[in-house]
């Protein structure tokens, strides 16, 4: 008997894991001649001109090209998928590939907008580092739904010239703020960076933060939260413009510390500092570093819609993002600087000598809401 | 007889063939609403198979109550959207006032083109550039100057830049009315009568101005209370306006905020509608209930055109210099002067892909202003039809605005989903389909002064003397409009080129245009890349307006000839009409 519930539980793992198999040689077959739309963020030059070299690539070596549509925000891909479905549109997607992570993967995950679980079955799978936490996406398991691409830990930016010994702690950035009105800020929540920086400050001001890996009480959340809060209306009050305006994003935190208005800029690329230097963003004394704690840490996903016209190119695509080669380029600190999911002994060049902080994992994703929703209500309007 | 007989039969052929256009127009132009509208009025009630909810309910609109900051929100939209197009409305009369065929006439008009071509993107680009406390101003001055006016609280920022951005546009649609109003005319007459230049411009100008701007009105209205980019680059943040916020729902990744957006963007539509109603009221306030300060002769205010002028163009223009020089430099930091290293890299990189992608969106571009610059024709002329003929059925005025006042998101939801059902893969014709309908009312708009202000009695004239209605058009009306419709057509070009939510939504993203590219990068906060893009928007609908200006003047109507003063020949020819009615003459016969 217990056998058999051994063996049965096996199957049902082995059924969510290996949902179907890939015949490989099939796949890179089919994908000859496709072209792969991947919605993916558009804002950087660096990382666009780093899809450049893939799609060429790609061209030469497998016949897929890559066409990157240049987005806003992912969310829009997701409502377009969201209409798609509405129309139960099931085949020929206009979407072929997303780079997603956290809420927006979930938001896939519960409208079933993705294709059955595949990232495991990847050759070059091999090859990520298991160690970090590939299988959760803000604790969401990933089911083999999403390839994870790069890692991302919250880092602080300071300029060496103007500021000796940046504070290492929220409650020391408090005291700076204090001693230093009008020189620091955050992105202003609901953007991704503000609220990791609200989850991440929260993370260090409570006592006992296991309650932020669990889903939000609704009864507990008051008493929880509490102590953000109290820490925010301090220091609203000696922030950049009194806290009644902040920045829209992490990049406008970068411009605002090169123009001087801020003191600290904010950023999830632990190598933004250098990138930016080198791209003439920055100054070269400007450099980066994690609070005490740790670094709040996630990684970001490559995912499939279930309709996707060219699914053979984008798997052929994803494998091909998950290359040492691809991998190694991505982290150059010249390119893009994005540290690695691979084991770091696949890795050359420059993007061998990044070192990743002491991480944070990511809090139970139902806690960015309940934020969002309290810190508007607070300090919205 | 039989010729009789024959001409009888080509003109039933002609008119059919003609109300088989106008159907076609119809169908093209506002078949889109009912997806659009019915698509946002079932999101906002609740109905949204996309997130499996099939019942109808309030809880969009609970939500929406329940938002902190909602009022503000709204009376801020308000603020801004009344304000701007109050503001513009005023600067454009004072500087016709001041200027108007004055010695500096010509360099405004000249000048005109360039200005009006900037978008509105890469103008709020630029207008950041230099306002921020770190901007160029701040750079020159020193930090005495520190102006908060972007994404400052009340957003007198905002208000500022849609103005100077308005202001322009207000004056281009005014010029082929005041051409045809004989201002020239009308002054001598009001001097004789011992008015004074101002007096004659407020009292008697003015009050036939007002009513053909109208539409103009309209959409500088509309276009400020539902505008999302400029807004999201230099309007206020805490609380947004509510066409922000509605944008940012609509992008949320959670689904569940769907509702909300909806509702958020019906009350967007229903408060555009209260405004364009009052705009309307008070148009008929002071033209025609409260008429006393017309006739009353002492009273008149003064006002500064040339300083209004002066400062627009000057704000505006400086914007482009400045943008140049960011797309050269490597660093550029505050509070240096001009960049302290320079590269190529950044053209470089772009060039390859620039070229592609200009190319993509002049033709898109040229071939949607044309097809809607044709309907919007067909509209008018059926509109005049109508009018005489009570058989026709006229065309609202408030649907063909519709496209222009609506929030874009909202009616592209529903507009999408039904391209999914029928065949979404041919995204070429649904972006061009889409650009045809949200230029055709901007095109429809350039068109209505002049169209109203022609003279009908031309064509009385023409048709007595035998000839068919088509030839009337095609050698008196046509070429008599033919100024107007060159200017429509850049316009319609402008609008087009302008489209980022359409060319992306319906696209598919497989349509890259500079302005998707350009808001997609402006997320990333690059300045030399977004530079380039700006610039790049900025030129190509200036390559427009100046083709559209010179052809133009080419084709310019008597009244176009460049002279200092109305020649004593042109006045011959004309048919002098009495200015002081608009209304439509065919009282008499």
């Amino acid at each position: 008997m217990r056998k058999l519930f051994v063996s049965l539980s096996l199957l049902v793992i082995s059924a969510f894991s290996q949902a179907t198999t890939l015949d490989w040689q099939a796949v890179e077959q089919k994908a000859k001649g496709q072209t792969v739309y991947f919605y993916a963020w558009g804002g950087s030059p660096e990382i666009n001109n780093y899809l450049r070299w893939v799609d060429k690539r790609l061209n030469s070596e497998y016949g897929v090209r890559l066409t990157h549509v240049k987005v806003g925000d992912i969310a829009e891909a997701i409502t377009r998928l969201a209409a798609e479905k509405t129309a139960k549109k099931n085949t020929n997607g206009s979407v072929d590939m997303v780079w997603v992570n956290g809420e927006n993967f979930k938001s896939m995950k519960r409208y079933n907008l993705i294709t059955d679980s595949f990232a495991t079955q990847l050759p070059n799978w091999q090859y990520v580092d298991k160690t970090l936490p590939v299988d959760s996406d803000f604790s969401e398991p990933t089911l083999g739904l999403e390839a994870p691409w790069g890692v991302g830990q919250l880092v602080f930016i300071y300029d060496t010239e103007t500021l000796t010994a940046p504070p290492t702690s929220f409650n020391d950035m408090l005291a700076y703020a204090i001693k230093h009105p009008n020189k620091l800020s955050y992105p202003k929540p609901p953007s991704f960076h503000g609220t990791s920086f609200l989850k991440a400050a929260l993370l260090e001001l409570t006592n006992d933060n296991s309650p932020l890996y669990l889903p939000v009480d609704n009864k507990t959340f008051a008493s929880i939260s509490a102590p953000l809060w109290d820490y925010l209306d301090k220091f609203h009050t000696v922030a950049w413009r009194k806290g009644k305006q902040f920045p829209a994003s992490a990049a406008e935190t970068i411009q605002l510390l090169d123009d001087g208005e801020l003191d600290i800029a904010i950023s999830f690329n632990p190598n933004e500092a250098t990138t930016s230097q080198q791209s003439g963003k920055l100054s070269e004394t400007a450099t980066a570093y994690a609070m005490q704690a740790g670094a709040l840490s996630n990684i970001h996903f490559l995912s499939i819609p279930w309709n996707a016209t060219a699914k053979e190119g984008a798997l052929v695509a994803i494998n091909f993002l998950l290359s040492p080669e691809a991998q190694s380029r991505k982290g150059d600190l010249a390119i893009w600087g994005d540290p690695t999911v691979l084991a770091p002994q696949y890795i050359t060049g420059s993007a061998k000598n990044t070192k990743l902080f002491k991480s944070i994992p990511e809090p139970h994703p139902s806690w960015q809401t309940a934020l969002e929703a309290e810190w508007q209500k607070r300090y919205g309007h | 007889m039989n010729t009789l007989f024959e001409s009888v039969k080509k003109q039933s052929v002609a008119s059919i063939t003609f109300n088989i256009i106008v159907l076609l127009t119809v169908i093209i132009c506002f078949l889109p609403l009912i997806p659009g509208l019915s698509g946002l009025g079932f999101a906002a009630f609740g109905y949204i198979p996309a997130i499996d909810k099939y019942t109808f309910s309030l809880d969009g609109f609970t939500d929406l109550l329940a938002w902190p900051g909602l009022q503000q929100s709204i009376l801020l939209t308000l603020f801004v959207g009344i304000a701007s197009t109050l503001l513009s409305a005023l600067c454009c009369f004072a500087i016709l006032q001041s200027c108007w065929r004055s010695r500096w006439w010509h360099k405004i008009e000249t000048l005109l083109a360039p200005i009006m071509a900037l978008p509105h993107v890469a103008f709020a680009i630029g207008f950041a550039f230099l306002f921020t406390p770190s901007g160029f101003i701040a750079r020159i001055f020193g930090e005495q100057i520190n102006l908060q006016l972007v994404h400052d609280q009340y957003g007198l920022g905002l208000i500022a830049a849609l103005t100077l951005k308005e202001i322009p546009f207000l004056l281009f649609m005014s010029i082929p009315l005041l051409k045809q109003l004989n201002i020239n005319t009308t002054l001598i007459t009001a001097k004789s009568l011992g008015y004074n230049n101002a007096q004659a411009w407020q009292k008697i100008i003015l009050p036939q101005w007002l009513p053909k701007i109208r539409f103009s009105l309209f959409a500088v209205m509309a276009y400020s209370i539902s505008v999302v980019d400029v807004a999201l680059i230099i309007g206020p943040t805490r609380p947004p306006t509510l066409s922000v916020l509605v944008w940012q729902w609509l992008n949320d990744a959670d689904l569940a905020t769907l509702p909300k957006a909806s509702a958020g963007a019906l009350v967007l539509l229903v408060i555009c509608l209260i405004i364009l109603l009052s705009i309307r009221a008070s148009e008929w306030l002071i033209t025609i209930k409260c008429r006393t300060w017309q006739t009353n002769g002492r009273f008149s205010l003064p006002i500064g055109g040339k300083t209004i002028i002066s400062v627009t163009y000057l704000i505006t223009l400086i914007t482009l210099p400045i943008l140049m020089l960011w797309t050269f430099a490597q660093r550029w930091r505050f509070p240096d002067i001009i960049p302290s290293r320079w590269s190529l890299r950044f053209w470089q990189q772009e060039w390859t892909y620039l070229l592609e992608i200009i190319a993509n969106s002049i033709m898109i571009a040229v071939i949607s202003a044309t097809i809607a610059l044709f309907f919007a024709i067909v509209i008018h002329e059926h509109s005049i039809k109508a009018t005489t003929n009570k058989r026709f059925l006229k065309v609202p005025r408030l649907l063909i605005s519709i496209p222009m006042l609506a929030p874009q998101l909202s009616l592209l939801f529903g507009i999408q989903v039904a391209t999914l059902y029928i065949a979404n893969q041919y995204y070429y014709l649904w972006v061009i389909w889409a650009h045809i309908f949200f230029a055709f009312p901007y095109i429809f708009l350039a068109l209505d002064g002049p169209w109203r202000s022609y003279d009908q009695r031309l064509d009385k004239v023409a048709l007595s003397l035998g000839m068919s209605p088509f030839k009337t058009w095609w050698k008196v009306k046509g070429p008599l409009l033919l100024p107007a419709i060159w200017i429509a057509w850049a316009v319609g070009i402008s609008v087009s080129l302008a489209q980022y939510l359409p060319t992306l939504m319906l696209g598919a993203g497989r349509i890259s245009t500079l302005t998707t590219e350009a808001v997609a990068l402006s997320s990333g906060q690059d300045r030399r890349i977004s530079a380039i893009y700006a610039l790049l928007q900025s030129l190509t609908p200036f390559v427009f307006y100046i083709i559209a200006i010179v052809a133009s003047r080419r084709s310019g109507s008597l009244e176009q000839q460049p002279s200092t003063s109305t020649s004593t020949s042109t006045s011959k020819i004309r048919v002098t009409t009495r200015n002081v009615s608009v209304s439509q003459q065919s009282k008499h016969p």
